[in-house]
């Protein structure tokens, strides 16, 4: 009997989350407009040649060799740390940027829709590589020694960036990406 | 007056849903939902003739009715894969990581479904019925909804999961399916849970479901029959350093 009640408990605290995800998500459907309106104020900044720095692994190798274990483990874990704060940033960034383009995929402009959609697709490439690095970056910091490909994550947000500048001068040639951010 | 109101007012509501269908153009987008809802439409009014003419509620009626619902549900793993077919579709970069997620999502539903059949069989109200043959078919048909109910819910929470981290936009009728049939999924998993271990009476559990599943034909109404707007971006209001650009290529203009 206590095990039937359990599982009863479970599978009616799951239907219970699973409705409140369903209604967080209409929510956030209606929500989404609010970043199409004011895109800059939800971009973060994010310092490409810092964060290579950070998961480069001669680097690491660097400071391996001239610094004292337990010193090298602790400021290995706060560059870890550090870095998964640049591939979040980045991840944001390319959420803001995949609205942003969504809409411009359905552009009557050929050239604009096309810019568009690459740019859908990398910003998508790059939240995918971001679900894989970050828990890679929380495994560096429990057993040191990981090794980081940050090389995906740093040309697939340059490739982005690129696009962003293009479809900015598409959609808005007289004003430029600035403003169409 | 509610219960018949509550069994047939959904069926009806749902001609109108393949009305819009056929209307809009979107039975070639969502062939399957529009089988289903034509499923559910022939299901209910067979149902009603079973009910009132064969056997008033009895073996014969739950054996149409544990038929149906199998046919019912089969359609609904076809809905499901269909929204994640249309969904990855439009997303090509997505395409490897969408096909991993519904093969693994599914296996480990099917995991934790099967455990759940095999762990939890009973309905305590079953083992009072005189009719063993009846009892026995009632509660394999709870446990199997109940099995299900866990991988369609599993599965649309994994798609919305899914799309929430990509963000990845719903066009108004995918959205309208999936939110309905996420609704009845859940609905559907709480109720036959409840059933497990709460005695109360079938006509308790039969009322709020088919409430339930009124909400979801409203929903499906919703986003089926009215015409979706296109999102804009809105940019008319000129940040302050337009002017500082367009006074500095003035300049360049004037001086060249």
């Amino acid at each position: 009997m206590t095990f039937t009640l359990t599982i009863t408990l479970v599978l009616v605290s799951v239907a219970f989350v699973g409705l409140g995800f369903l209604i967080t998500l209409a929510r956030g459907r209606a929500s989404a407009s609010k970043v199409l309106d004011n895109p800059t104020e939800h971009i973060r900044a994010v310092d490409l040649a810092a964060f290579q720095n950070l998961v480069d692994p001669d680097e690491e190798a660097f400071l391996r060799t001239n610094l004292a274990p337990t010193e090298f483990r602790k400021i290995q874990r706060e560059r870890l740390r550090a870095a998964v704060e640049y591939v979040s940033c980045a991840a944001q960034n390319a959420a803001v940027l995949l609205r942003l383009a969504d809409a411009g995929r359905r552009s009557p402009d050929p050239a604009t829709a096309d810019a568009a959609e690459k740019l859908v697709q990398n910003a998508l490439r790059l939240r995918l590589y971001a679900l894989h690095a970050i828990p890679r970056l929380y495994l560096g910091m429990i057993l040191p020694g990981v090794r980081i490909s940050s090389v995906r994550v740093a040309e697939r947000y340059e490739q982005m960036t690129r696009l962003v500048v293009l479809l900015g001068c598409l959609q808005y040639p007289t004003r430029g990406i600035a403003t169409a951010l | 007056m509610l219960w018949y109101y509550l069994w047939i007012a959904p069926h009806v509501l749902q001609g109108i849903i393949l009305f819009a269908m056929v209307r809009r153009g979107l039975l070639r987008q969502f062939p399957m939902f529009f089988l289903y809802t034509g499923f559910e439409i022939l299901q209910s009014a067979l149902l009603l003739v079973v009910a009132h003419f064969v056997s008033y509620f009895g073996t014969v009626y739950f054996q149409v009715y544990a038929v149906g619902l199998a046919l019912s549900t089969a359609i609904r793993f076809g809905v499901i894969y269909e929204l994640f077919s249309h969904f990855f579709q439009r997303y090509p970069a997505l395409n490897g990581a969408g096909r991993w997620l519904f093969r693994g999502a599914t296996l480990v539903l099917l995991v934790v479904a099967v455990g759940l059949a095999v762990f939890a069989p009973g309905n305590v109200m079953d083992h009072v019925l005189k009719d063993a043959a009846y009892a026995s078919l009632k509660t394999t048909t709870f446990a199997a909804d109940r099995a299900v109910s866990v991988l369609q819910c599993g599965l649309l929470i994994s798609l919305f999961l899914f799309s929430r981290y990509f963000v990845l936009s719903w066009r108004s009728p995918a959205f309208g399916i999936a939110l309905g049939l996420g609704t009845f999924a859940i609905a559907e998993l709480a109720t036959t849970a409840i059933r497990l271990y709460v005695p109360a009476s079938d006509e308790t559990f039969d009322v709020a479901g088919m409430g339930i599943y009124h909400l979801c034909v409203l929903v499906w109404i919703l986003y089926l029959v009215r015409v979706e707007r296109e999102p804009r971006i809105n940019l008319q209001t000129l940040p302050k350093y337009d002017l500082e650009i367009w006074n500095r290529e003035l300049e360049r203009l004037v001086q060249q």
